[in-house]
């Protein structure tokens, strides 16, 4: 599969810009990871811990009361038992125990069979203290593993948390919220069981210019994990539900909410170009743009990722991201001090490299070429690795006179340096830029100036180095440029034979022709 | 084959066999092993042997006879097909699967290695979906405290691992690469620790300690190769124990590792060199999470390079400890690490001034294996070495620090010169040091053909060549000091950019002095030197020295180049001869008076050396030397080329008889010149030899065609009456040549220039019966493989034809191979593909060929064909139309090998053998543009009003503008 992807790309370098929209590489290649996960994404699952919950508890006399501590024992009893008393210390402990900052002891309740019972309390709509420790409690068990968020929903909570949404007491609509975005985040078949339970009309329901500012940053996170994750996407008429709330909420004051509402939509750009342009059609791109540039990371980071996903798209869905401006803020990006957002940023120039040559036009317009030059000669690898990749990119489907301009910036210099790099991919990929390179100089004529330059820039004893290379790939790109620019098959019908005096025998079949 | 002990025996019996020394012994033995390779239990057979013989012999002929079988046969190439069975049955596969570990575990060193490597071809195979079981099987053996099962394992699993660090990433990569690290990361840190810890405790046991850093070399590869595709969440977690211990292992030191061997690195040395390679590797991918620890390990590899010692054994951790600094100082975020004017005084102190010393290897190789040193110093093949390593850093630390890091070696550079100056006899290795210094500080940019392109304009280079590189040169004697000599003229060349004109034009009988030194890299320096100064441009694309400037040295700079071919070591010195081949083509006439002495010499060195040819390069430039001497002498007196056929045939006669294939084509070449020289009906001594010259044997070589085309053609220029009158008996031949190359894709273009050859100059009555089958030769071609190549070719060749032979006489012939063939070649090939044709007198002899067919060519005013007619007008003009190949003017004097397109060892083309372009139309028509409007007005006035007609109403309005022109340009109009 590597040598098919890898060839598959080749082709289409070779084709130039006859499909120039298949150079854009989706997000996700592989989907195996062997990095720590990123620190930069959106949390999936959260918990409610209790020194941050009591701060804003809204459980009223919680302090006067403190909490007696019971045992398990005493906990499974009070819950199956009657007395609604004991129900509350017991699901109140319960949920005391599962806040606790370290190591909740989420398996043992589950073991406790007491879930049912729990959910059973949601719907306790007289004792409203009563439903808010049990949402509470079920909320920080579905914040766990699989595993854990399964034993809610296998306890029936899903509608009961979807009707606790529309109950008067806003702590407990809150908590419900909080629940069912941790169901949400599970994964594909938990988040369309809820979009299949209609969660989304009361919990849009709950979105009004009188909304907390706090509860609004609850919604809009579930809102978001309602949206997230592939295979499947979530349902299209569940997005389109979504989306008009979401374009709302990215005109917040808060910047969680903003961001959180970037996250949503940097999801629903992760996808087939269709999905793109549901959003493209919502005309939220400028919004996007100008998020881009914000000085808010948890902001920047999720609009960077919506909008680098739009050019994943076709060409005229880049164009729209173009008249957005993206442009214009790519350079500050691909400055930024932070590596993950060079890489990010580099990923979006590598994309819209990879349109027609009127988007490279624009690209070099916009003055993309000298940040694009030194993320590639100073930047993070990460962010190098995406540079290269914009550099092939720009190289295959570039006029002449486009790449005479990347190379005017200044581009040869660090892309031969990436020749040290130690990852068989780039420099296979920065071989290939060279190639481009060569072919461009051909049509000029320049091809010796060219070979001078890269001799110059000690690029020709990296490239012959390479052909010692262990990767098959790397060395025979190595040496086929080597011999193309640097070094100085048979008809057997038609081979004549020889006569008796030694010398060949001029003779032929005559047969019929059409050319 | 049973498991038994008679087939042990047999089997022994072979094995020892094919030990023996003698092929009619070992040969045999080798086919009956191969032969019973594919029956079951020959492995397992194999592997009892390999345990339980009880000769070693035996033991280890065996696991290499095992080793290679697996490497043979393991792998299963898609389906199994007839060639290919699959030769391991799978019983046999699951038993080796199941015992190779703990018996390769349990057998000494030299069998270890050998069955280490066999499961790591099965392991590639295998591994881990049909042999799950391996990698516990390995990590449990971490537990047994053996270090040399431990070490088993160990690099069992490096030669598994490794293939990381090359590979491309994919799902199923990593998907195993996770699978390893789940189950691998955590015993190898632990193994990792409890080695370190053991280190400490056998701090006085020399064979512990031997066997437990063999282990840390390991596990150092490991980490690489487990961290080499990306950085896994296991090594960041643990980068603390990891880095920690790697830092503290690059600063341990323990008098019991140390080795004494000079050479060969040690234990201690490899491992502090892989883990250089380790922080490289983190330095560079992972700089964000590695940046705590980064400042740790620069100041710990510099202290390292401050401490260790000039033995060649430390050269690659020093040179590997230097790039790693040197990728380090490049970045900008790690300036501050180097900006303390202290720290770059320490560095260029401690660390680059010592490393760029003259040290005694590099003296042993200068005095006895100069090629090699020449090879290092002059063509950069020295990427591993000190100095290189050392350089390196110098052009990293300039790129933030260059003015201090200036300052601070000029300080150094002017200490050196006055040590130098208190004693030269014995401190002449300080100069040394001082002019490698310059250099490569003042050397930012450098290529082989122009040398330093770009310099730093701090260092004030023509200040430093007088003062100190020219009065070295200067000096009396050319055999003192000779590496000093040799540092002095690599100054010029690499610097004769920089150095003004008239400062070269001072060293130039300095050079041809020096031509004269006993020491080969002394004598080479300075042929390379004057080559190299030869062949710069100066204005207007001329040579910036010129035959004038050089006349004073005319007679001694020839006399010193062959006497240096006679010096001890450069008899074949290809340096000294492409200095002769350039001097001759700077000198140009003035070389007249020395050419008898001189081709007498290149004749005697061309018989010596076709006894043996070995120096490609060398005899390449001899025969451009010859040529030269040709060319020059001949413009001047064309009746020269008898005393040069005279000089030259009995050594090529020679060459030819003995078949020295590397010379043939060479030997072709100069014939063609010499044949070409003669204004004459072609002498009866190139005749005799004619009939050779179409022995198949000769053109199945792909290195003699291009030349013997060449020769062929110079024959038919100059003899074709000949040929048809005295040696018509060989047209066939000469023919069956042309099918020859026309079958090949690759030669194809060489037939044609034998048959457009043929059709120019042979008289027509002999080649009257041939004709068509010539064009069914071509057809066939085109119907069953054209390449854009072919067609070119195949499109100048008809026109050729047609010019020669007449547009009817060219339909008549097509249409006699098939019915309305013409027509055909006309709408499929002519008109869509004649833009495709390039060169000057190719796109003429078309138009012209066109012109023809479309004025003087009744069918195409009265048939069918008639159709065709515009179309084909079109064509023409968009042939003229097409922008003009701006062909490179010429430029042969700066030739050098590698710049002579389709260069390959079989043919090496003489550029100064070059053969002037020939235009068969040239008298014939001088403008074409012209030419058509005064062919289309001569056919309008024969048949008045249908040209007119043809042309306003269906010629596109561009393409009639254009002929509108002509026709003005011409003064003619059409009826």
């Amino acid at each position: 599969p590597v040598m098919s992807e890898h060839s598959e790309r080749m082709k289409k370098f070779k084709n130039r810009g006859k499909d120039a929209a298949a150079l854009r590489r989706q997000r996700v290649e592989v989907n195996i990871e062997l990095r720590k996960a990123k620190k930069d994404e959106q949390i999936l699952k959260r918990r409610s811990i209790s020194i941050a919950a009591m701060e804003k508890s809204p459980s009223p006399g919680e302090d006067k009361n403190p909490v007696i501590p019971l045992s398990l024992g005493e906990i499974v009893e009070a819950v199956n038992g009657s007395n609604a008393e004991l129900q509350l210390q017991a699901t109140q402990a319960t949920r005391k125990m599962l806040s606790r900052q370290k190591d909740p002891p989420l398996n043992q309740i589950i073991e406790l069979g007491i879930i049912p019972r729990l959910v059973e309390f949601l719907t306790h709509a007289d004792n409203a203290p009563l439903q808010f420790e049990a949402a509470w409690a079920l909320t920080n068990i579905a914040s766990g593993t699989s595993e854990h968020t399964r034993a809610v929903v296998e306890g029936g909570a899903i509608p009961a948390f979807i009707s606790l949404l529309s109950s008067p007491h806003m702590h407990i609509s809150e908590q419900a919220v909080w629940a069912l975005g941790n169901i949400a985040g599970d994964g594909p078949p938990y988040r369309d069981a809820l979009i299949n339970c209609n969660v989304i009309p009361p919990l849009l329901a709950l979105v009004s210019p009188v909304t907390p500012v706090g509860f609004l940053r609850n919604i809009t996170w579930t809102l978001s994990n309602l949206c997230r994750n592939k295979n499947p996407y979530p349902p299209l008429d569940a997005v389109r539900k979504l989306l008009p709330v979401l374009i709302c909420l990215l005109e917040h004051e808060d910047k969680e909410i903003i961001s959180d509402s970037c996250w949503a939509l940097s999801y629903l750009t992760d996808g087939s170009n269709d999905r793109i342009q549901i959003v493209v059609d919502t005309g939220i791109l400028p919004r996007l743009v100008e998020l881009m540039g914000s000085p808010q990371l948890i902001v920047m980071t999720p609009a960077l990722r919506a909008v680098g996903n739009v050019v994943t798209g076709t060409d005229e869905q880049t164009q729209a991201a173009i008249d957005a401006g993206v442009l214009a803020v790519l350079p500050l990006l691909l400055r930024h001090s932070k590596p993950s957002i060079q890489k990010e940023a580099a990923w979006t120039l590598s994309n819209i490299a990879a349109g027609p040559c009127q988007q490279i036009q624009q690209l070099i317009t916009c003055g993309l070429l000298p940040p694009l030059v030194e993320l590639l000669a100073k930047g993070d690898f990460k962010a190098q690795k995406e540079a290269v990749w914009a550099v092939a990119n720009f190289t295959t489907g570039g006029t002449v006179e486009q790449v005479v301009e990347l190379v005017q910036s200044g581009v040869l210099k660090p892309l031969l340096n990436l020749l040290l790099a130690k990852d068989s991919k780039t420099i296979l990929v920065v071989l290939d830029s060279i190639s481009n390179l060569f072919l461009a100089a051909e049509k000029l004529g320049e091809t010796e100036r060219l070979c001078l330059m890269v001799e110059e820039l000690g690029g020709l004893e990296k490239i012959e180095a390479l052909q010692t290379h262990e990767n098959n790939m790397v060395y025979r790109a190595a040496l086929s440029i080597i011999e193309k620019y640097f070094s100085g098959e048979e008809n057997p019908d038609l081979q004549p034979g020889t006569d008796q005096d030694g010398l060949y025998n001029f003779s032929v079949e005559k047969q019929d022709f059409d050319f | 084959m049973e498991l038994s002990d008679a087939n042990l025996q047999t089997l022994t019996e072979y094995l020892k066999k094919t030990l023996d020394p003698d092929p009619a012994i070992r040969r045999p033995a080798e086919k009956f092993l191969e032969s019973v390779e594919g029956s079951q239990n020959y492995p397992l057979l194999l592997l009892m042997l390999l345990e339980k013989s009880q000769e070693n012999v035996i033991k280890v002929c065996a696991s290499v006879t095992f080793k290679n079988y697996i490497k043979r046969n393991w792998r299963i190439v898609g389906i199994a097909v007839e060639d290919e069975p699959n030769k391991i049955c799978e019983s046999d596969r699951i038993a080796i699967k199941a015992n190779i570990v703990p018996l390769m575990l349990s057998s000494p060193e030299q069998i270890q290695k050998q069955l280490s490597d066999a499961i790591s071809i099965i392991g590639r195979e295998d591994f881990p979906q049909k042999w799950p079981d391996l990698l516990t099987e390995m990590v449990t053996r971490f537990q047994s405290g053996d270090f040399h099962v431990i070490n088993g394992v160990l690099r069992t699993a490096h030669s598994l691992f490794k293939r990381y660090r090359h590979e491309f990433k994919s799902n199923e990569l990593w998907a195993e690469i996770k699978l390893v690290l789940g189950a691998f990361a955590l015993p190898l840190t632990d193994l990792f620790k409890a080695t370190i810890e053991l280190c400490s405790t056998h701090t006085n046991d020399a064979s512990a300690l031997k066997v437990l850093f063999s282990s840390l070399i390991l596990i150092a590869k490991l980490f690489y190769s487990l961290n080499f595709q990306d950085l896994p969440e296991f090594f960041e977690d643990n980068m603390e124990t990891w880095m920690t211990n790697f830092h503290r292992l690059l600063t341990l030191d323990n008098k019991l590792l140390q080795t004494d061997d000079e050479e060969e690195a040690g234990l201690l040395e490899l491992l502090k060199s892989q883990i250089c390679d380790n922080a490289a590797l983190y330095a560079q991918k992972y700089d964000e999470e590695f940046q705590p620890y980064l400042p740790r390990f620069v100041t710990a590899i510099w202290n390292l390079l401050v401490t260790t010692g000039q033995e060649v054994k430390y050269d690659l951790l020093v040179s590997n400890a230097i790039q790693f600094l040197a990728s380090v100082c490049e970045r900008p975020h790690y300036k501050h690490l180097f900006e303390d004017q202290n720290t770059l005084t320490s560095i260029c102190e401690k660390v680059i001034v010592p490393n760029m010393e003259f040290r005694a290897a590099d003296e042993e190789a200068f005095e006895d294996n100069s090629e090699e040193y020449i090879r290092r110093d002059l063509e950069g093949s020295d990427i591993d070495t000190r100095r290189r390593a050392a350089c390196d850093l110098v052009r990293g630390l300039c790129k933030f620090f260059e003015g201090p890091v200036t300052g601070i070696f000029s300080g150094y550079v002017n200490s050196m010169l006055q040590e130098y100056a208190k004693n030269p006899s014995v401190n002449w290795k300080h100069k040394d040091a001082a002019i490698y210094l310059v250099t490569s500080l003042a050397s930012k940019a450098q290529t082989q053909k122009h040398g330093i392109t770009q310099a730093n304009e701090l260092v004030n280079l023509t200040e430093f060549f007088v003062n100190h590189i020219q009065p070295d040169l200067k000096s009396a004697s050319v055999n003192e000091f000779p590496v000093l000599k040799a540092d002095g003229i690599k100054y010029i060349m690499i610097f004769r950019n920089q150095v003004p004109k008239e400062q070269l034009l001072l060293s130039i009988p300095l050079l041809i002095n020096h031509l004269q030194a006993e020491s080969i890299v002394v004598h080479t320096y300075a042929a390379h030197a004057l080559e190299r100064l030869f062949t710069m441009r100066g204005t207007n694309n001329t040579t910036l020295f010129t035959a004038a400037e050089m006349a004073p040295f005319v007679e001694v700079l020839l006399t010193n180049l062959f006497k240096a071919l006679t010096l001890p070591g450069s008899s074949e010195n290809e340096y000294i001869m492409k200095a002769i081949m350039r001097s001759f083509s700077l000198l140009q006439e003035s070389i007249i008076p020395y050419i008898p002495s001189v081709i007498t010499q290149l004749t005697q060195k061309l018989l010596a050396v076709s006894k043996n040819p070995s120096k490609p390069h060398f005899n390449h430039y001899m025969f451009e030397s010859i040529c030269l001497s040709i060319r020059i002498t001949c413009k001047a007196n064309p009746d020269a080329v008898g005393s040069f056929e005279e000089a030259l045939f009995m050594v090529f006669t020679e060459i030819l008889q003995n078949d020295v294939q590397e010379f043939i084509p060479y030997v072709f070449q100069v014939m063609s010149l010499l044949l070409e020289m003669h204004k004459n009906e072609i002498p009866s001594s190139y005749m005799a030899l004619f009939p050779h010259l179409l022995q198949p044997v000769l053109w199945e070589r792909t290195g003699n065609i291009p030349p013997l085309v060449r020769l062929l053609q110079a024959y038919l220029e100059r003899g074709a009456n000949t040929i048809a009158s005295a040696a018509a008996d060989k047209i066939p031949g000469l023919l069956g040549v042309f099918q020859k190359l026309i079958a090949s894709k690759a030669n194809d273009h060489q037939g044609f220039y034998l048959l457009n050859s043929i059709i120019e100059h042979m008289p027509p009555e002999s080649v009257d019966q041939y004709r068509k089958q010539i064009f069914i030769l071509l057809f066939q071609r085109l119907q069953n493989s054209k390449t854009t190549k072919f067609i070119k070719s195949f499109l100048v060749f008809i026109n050729l034809y047609c010019v020669k032979y007449g547009a009817l006489a060219l339909q008549e012939i097509f249409d006699s191979i098939q019915p309305k063939m013409f027509g055909m070649v006309l709408e499929k090939i002519i008109i869509p593909e004649i833009q495709k044709v390039s060169g000057q007198v190719e796109k003429k002899i078309c138009a012209v060929g066109i012109t023809k067919i479309l004025t003087e060519c009744p069918p195409m005013m009265d048939t069918e064909y008639t159709k065709l007619w515009i179309p084909l007008l079109q064509a023409l003009i968009g042939l003229f139309e097409l922008p003009e190949d701006d062909t490179i003017p010429d430029e042969e004097h700066f030739v050098d090998i590698e710049d002579t397109p389709g260069y390959q060892t079989a043919f090496s083309q003489l550029a100064f053998a070059g053969r002037k372009e020939h235009d068969p139309v040239g008298e014939m028509v001088n403008n074409p543009r012209i030419h058509l409007a005064q062919s289309l007005h001569r056919l309008s006035t024969a048949c008045p009003g249908r040209v007119g007609d043809f042309h306003t109403t269906s010629l596109n309005a561009e393409a009639l503008q254009y002929l509108q022109g002509y026709l003005q340009a011409a003064s003619v109009t059409l009826l």
